[in-house]
């Protein structure tokens, strides 16, 4: 089946491409950018690995086709540190013991993003809400609910 | 995933055309996350998958008019949560949307997409009926309007005909005072499926409408017009004997989230509590 | 350096997305491959077609049991009896009865489910008493285990231990009661993949396996190759817990890499994931005796473990949980008969705990039962019969190496024991013992480069547990250099020398000490040079290594190794050594209405010897803890009548969210250095899992009155014992 052009923005960078319309937004990200830093896992949009933004509402791009980011912005993980230097949530991330195995740390961080975004000085309860859509198999909640609330602090 | 083709038409006309053409083998697309999921298990196998999400129709995404306030088909949950609007008049349908899935769900599910996949447990359905919900339905043929109540088939069915499809959902706009509250039970506290999902809405005029979810094969509705159960004065008990023989409309079967006597035992404990929370509501109102 | 909480090596790849997980991992060429297989639990083979799917365009090659070398190879870390693929039956759901290469992964799905299996489904062994039944099928071929006087039925192994005369014992009151421990998953995030390709002669593959080295070793024997021409590259597991610790389809991948002469990735889905590996479920039948004051008299218990349909780890994993089946107690008479039973389900396998969760969830229970009866404290009868540091709690064995006691004080002082509880809560305290790593070897390399920095070679692999960064501190604080001067090498068995494997929670004592040893050979040579030089003692590193390197450049190599030897004649071929102790007390407040458990506080106390990295050692201990809120309050994979999975994903197989965490959170450590590893420390990882449990299950009782034998806690259960309760 004949794919479809696109022109979407990924991490500021606005590309035109052809998809095809098969292609979910996780692999196109994955596979024809080589943004690898955005997890697959379930596939079904429960673990939230592969949490970006989109137009700065976090979405599972497992859940979304490619084609469906037409004329739209979309921000991975990559795209949120600069020239390779953490931001102040991944750095808070990390000074909090935030990661373990890290597999799960950049959906983690997206869905934190995305949380501070809409609501900049959570409570302990709403950052428990807002990251329920991120599973972490290591048990790293605590860590990762102090990095998330430490970096609000912050002011990021 | 198969192989298919991909249109976002601009018009409810062209997305008639398209569903025409393709028939069985179309298939619409609002937030995508039952439809994705579908493609990629190969439950759907369409030729066609039609985006609705640029048909120019369906902005704006909620709007009032007269008595009734309107929820077009790609309203995602998120846009239902962010709406003062609906915040002041429907709470229970905000409480109810607040739980399907995570944040990222919310910001892509779209309410008429719940509805649509008629899952005996979506968790806005209880909600949508106990507020009186009605459907719009469209097709290249014309446009009618169904109760939600009727809306529903049976799991995975609804009373939408090839060619047509959902343009809106719209809510009654009450002129009286009421108290609302929607429930649940899950395996766990983060998201889950319902075990059972319950919304109750007592009026102040003593009518009290209980809508349920995931306790037969499709969400329904039950009313007490007798007022006893918005009776303040009245016993626990007599409320009970109510609240038992409405409950008998409901036919629970026993899946990997409950068994059925789990689930007949929770229609009435949460149907007390959520009574209860909906009187409070109703006082401080 | 040492105790102190140095930030995680390899953090900052984790935030920012550029740590490479195998999944990340692109070669040139790469085929695709998809796993055909089953729906259903049991089935004969009659025939499979596929015809159809080699048409479709993309595919290079397809795989049967036919296509194979004959007899088709068969592998496992303790017994040869997995095959590559499915050979004449299908024995669990999930098994794969062909495997399917393609240049894209679209055309493998395709053609995946083009392949037409003719089969028959079959009756299925898929609980203790269907395994149990002479009339059972028999799971493993007894041509298999020819000489084996089991192979007629569907025991793999019958381990009986003991001490003094049950029979004799006396007794103030017995208390007799049988337990139940479901089948749960790993459910890493990282769902297990795996690549490989041809290699110079040989082959290479990337797994996220704990066990690069064994995984070496199966392939070399599947492929008729020598070690040193199957080279396994282990990049860094995302979540492993044991599901990672054995070879699964690493033999199919490199020998679909060696037919198709092109490097092949095989991703597997998450629901194929948890097809491929499960913790072992259990029925423990266990009489207890008691003298009046609480002091155990005897413990006769007699248990029944199901397996999968291959044997993978998991009679290890019974027979090192059960040798501590009577807990970290002093138990004058014991009797432990255990039978490890073979089902037609997933293989069980390593699972963090290693069965301890399993056993001490009967033994903790019955003490609890015991002090109702008695109208004893649980804290009380706990403290009563700990074993004593010195004390040979398994006659014979390695002693109690720490003190008990104090971890079960710090915990129950951490929940407030004994203090006013408000009305419908209730507390709960438990323990746990793990017998740790037993025999193995841990083998280091440690490069000091003329500069005065260093590479570390080690064989360990880091999955979350933060090995690097310890291993790392070791060396800093060994060769007296800045961490940030020490870069870890791990998981390439072309370039790092032997380690048993990263199990059992054992890395920071073996490969820490041999970490150590190898700093200590380096700094010994310093010291030799210096002398050599005519240098005065106190000279730095750096001037030493320029004033010794200055022209041609070169490095100080040095090597350490620590290995504990088997034992001939021991149930576990070696003493164990060290014990991974821990104690879990929990508050919870239970929703009488519909079963719900809230977690109002939860404890976990690990005497972990020495903390290396305090922030690490909590992370791991919260961390093991909220996997085993899991299984006590949700984890369950449930089977059909067929043995197939019914909560098969993640949308029905629930685990613990943010949301289902206990409000408030305690990890505490006992620190006397008492531990075989290095400065005085021991393993940690696990302990915050084993004593979940019955913890929580004994603050529900206290909240509610019920007592419940059977896992997980689910509001259901809760409410229908309740329910019983009221009747």
């Amino acid at each position: 089946m004949s794919s479809t052009p696109i022109r979407v923005t990924v991490n500021g960078a606005e590309r035109e491409v052809e998809v095809a319309p098969n292609t979910t937004l996780l692999d196109f990200l994955r596979d024809r950018l080589q943004l690898t830093g955005t997890k697959e896992c379930c596939d079904l949009g429960e673990c939230g690995a592969c949490t970006v933004l989109l137009d700065g509402r976090a979405v599972n791009s497992c859940l979304m086709l490619a084609v469906e980011g037409d004329a739209r912005e979309v921000t991975t993980i990559e795209g949120l540190s600069e020239n390779g230097r953490p931001n102040a949530l991944q750095d808070a991330f990390l000074a909090k013991g935030a990661v373990q195995c890290g597999f799960c740390i950049p959906g983690q961080v997206m869905a934190a993003r995305y949380l501070l975004s809409r609501n900049p000085h959570p409570t302990l309860a709403e950052v428990r809400e807002g990251l329920s859509g991120n599973l972490c198999r290591c048990g790293g909640y605590v860590q990762i609910c102090e990095a998330v609330l430490a970096a609000s602090e912050a002011g990021t | 995933m198969q192989p298919f083709a991909y249109a976002r038409p601009a018009t409810l006309a062209d997305a008639f055309a398209l569903l025409d053409e393709h028939g069985p083998d179309a298939c619409l697309l609002a937030g995508g996350t039952d439809v994705v999921v579908g493609l990629r298990n190969r439950t759907l196998r369409p030729e066609m998958v039609i985006d609705l999400k640029q048909v120019a129709e369906l902005q704006p995404a909620i709007s009032e008019e007269g008595s009734w306030l309107t929820i077009t088909a790609t309203t995602a949950l998120a846009g239902i949560d962010e709406d003062q609007r609906i915040h002041a008049r429907f709470p229970a349908l905000i409480e109810a949307a607040a739980t399907v899935g995570s944040a990222q769900i919310r910001n892509r599910a779209t309410l008429t997409g719940n509805i649509c996949h008629a899952s005996p447990a979506a968790d806005t359905a209880p909600a949508l009926l106990a507020y009186g919900a009605r459907v719009n339905v469209a097709s290249a043929r014309g446009t009618r309007r169904v109760d939600l109540d009727e809306f529903f088939v049976g799991p995975g069915k609804t009373v939408l005909q090839r060619g047509e499809l959902v343009t809106a959902i719209d809510l009654p706009i009450a002129a009286e005072r009421r108290g609302a509250a929607f429930a649940r039970i899950t395996r766990r506290r983060g998201v889950d499926l319902a075990t059972i999902s319950i919304c109750c809405v007592v009026e102040s005029a003593g009518r009290t409408v209980l809508a349920y979810g995931a306790v037969g094969p499709r969400p329904f509705m039950v009313a007490d017009e007798s007022g006893l159960l918005a009776d303040p004065a009245a016993r626990d008990g007599a409320k009970d004997e109510v609240l038992r023989q409405l409950l008998t409309k409901a036919s629970p079967i026993s899946d990997v989230r409950g068994s059925r006597e789990y689930r007949e035992a929770m229609l009435l404990v949460m149907s007390r509590r959520a009574l209860r929370a909906s009187l409070e509501r109703l006082r401080a109102a | 350096m040492i105790g102190t909480s140095q930030p995680r090596a390899g953090g900052l790849a984790r935030v920012t997305g550029r740590q490479q997980f195998i999944a990340d991992i692109n070669l040139d060429h790469t085929l695709h491959v998809k796993l055909v297989h089953l729906d259903c639990g049991h089935a004969r083979i009659v025939a499979i077609d596929t015809a159809a799917a080699s048409e479709v365009y993309g595919v290079v090659a397809i795989l049967t049991a036919a296509d194979l070398p004959q007899p088709v190879p068969r592998f496992g870390p303790v017994h040869d009896d997995r095959p590559i693929l499915a050979v004449g039956e299908t024995k669990y759901h999930g098994q794969p009865v062909a495997a399917v290469a393609a240049e894209t992964k679209e055309a493998a799905e395709a053609a995946a489910e083009l392949v037409r299996v003719e089969y028959e489904a079959l009756p299925g062994v898929y609980t203790v008493a269907a395994a149990l039944d002479p009339d059972a099928p028999l799971v493993l071929e007894p041509g298999l285990r020819p000489d084996d006087p089991l192979r007629h039925s569907n025991v793999l192994r019958e381990l009986n231990y003991g001490w003094g005369d049950v029979e004799a014992a006396k007794a103030d009151l017995v208390v007799e009661n049988s337990y139940a421990f479901p089948m749960v998953t790993h459910f890493a995030i990282e769902p297990h993949a795996f690549i490989a390709a041809p290699d110079d002669g040989g082959v290479v593959i990337w797994t996220a396996t704990q066990n690069p080295f064994q995984t070496q070793r199966i392939i070399a024997r599947v492929l008729g190759l020598p070690l040193a021409r199957v080279r396994v590259i282990a990049p860094d597991p995302g979540g492993a817990f044991g599901g990672k610790q054995h070879p699964k389809y690493e033999p199919l991948v490199a020998l679909l890499a060696l037919r198709t002469g092109r490097p092949v990735r095989l991703l597997l889905t998450l629901e194929e994931t948890f097809q491929e590996v499960r913790r072992t479920s259990c029925e423990i039948h266990v009489r207890t005796g008691f003298q009046a004051d609480g002091t155990i008299s005897f413990q006769d218990i007699q248990s029944d473990f199901l397996l999968g349909a291959y044997a993978d780890v998991a009679e290890r994993v019974i027979t090192k949980a059960n040798y501590l089946a009577c807990g970290p107690y002093r138990v004058p008479d014991a009797r432990i008969t255990v039978r490890a039973l073979l089902s037609h389900t997933t293989p069980s396998t390593a699972f963090r705990g290693f069965g301890t969760p399993q056993v001490s969830w009967a033994h903790e229970s019955q003490l609890d039962d015991a002090a109702r009866r008695l109208g004893l404290d649980r804290v009380d009868i706990r403290l009563r019969n700990l074993a004593r540091k010195g004390e040979a709690f398994v006659p014979g064995d390695t002693p109690c190496d720490g003190d008990w006691a104090e971890s079960v004080r710090k915990a129950a002082g951490a929940i407030e024991w004994g203090s006013p509880i408000a009305a419908g809560r209730g507390r709960g305290l438990a323990v746990a013992i793990k017998a740790s790593a037993t025999t193995g070897a841990s083998y280091s390399i440690v490069r000091l480069h003329w500069d005065g920095s260093a590479t570390v070679l080690a064989g360990t692999s880091d999955m979350g547990q933060g090995a690097r960064t310890v291993l790392a501190q070791v060396a800093a604080h060994e060769l007296g250099i800045p961490i940030d001067s020490i870069k870890v090498v791990m998981g390439d068995t072309a370039a790092v020398p032997f380690d048993l494997q990263t199990s059992a929670s054992r890395s920071t004592v073996f490969m820490g000490q041999a970490v150590a040893r190898a700093c200590r050979d380096i700094n010994a040579q310093l010291r030799q040079m210096a002398a050599d030089l005519g240098l005065v003692a106190n000279v730095s590193v750096v001037e030493l290594l320029r004033a010794r390197f200055s022209e041609v450049r070169g490095e100080v190599i040095g090597v350490g190794s620590y290995r504990s030897e088997h034992q001939p004649g021991h149930p576990l071929g070696g003493s164990p050594s060290f014990y991974e102790f821990s104690c879990t007390a929990s508050e919870v407040e239970v929703d009488e209405g519909t079963g719900e458990i809230l977690l109002v506080r939860h404890v976990t106390v690990a005497d972990v010897g020495k903390a290396l990295n305090p922030q690490h050692v909590e992370m791991q201990d919260e961390g093991a803890a909220v996997m085993g809120l899991g299984h006590t309050l949700m984890e369950h994979i449930l089977l059909d009548d067929s043995g197939r999975i019914r909560n098969l994903g993640a949308l029905d197989y629930r685990i613990p969210t943010t949301k289902d965490l206990p409000l408030e959170m305690l990890a505490l450590v006992v620190e006397n250095a008492d531990g075989p590893g290095p400065y005085g420390s021991k393993g940690a990882g696990e302990g915050g899992l084993m004593a979940t449990a019955p913890a929580v299950a004994s603050a529900v009782t206290e909240a509610t009155g019920v007592v419940i034998r059977d896992l997980p806690l689910t509001p259901e259960r809760v409410w229908r014992a309740i329910q019983s309760r009221d009747l």
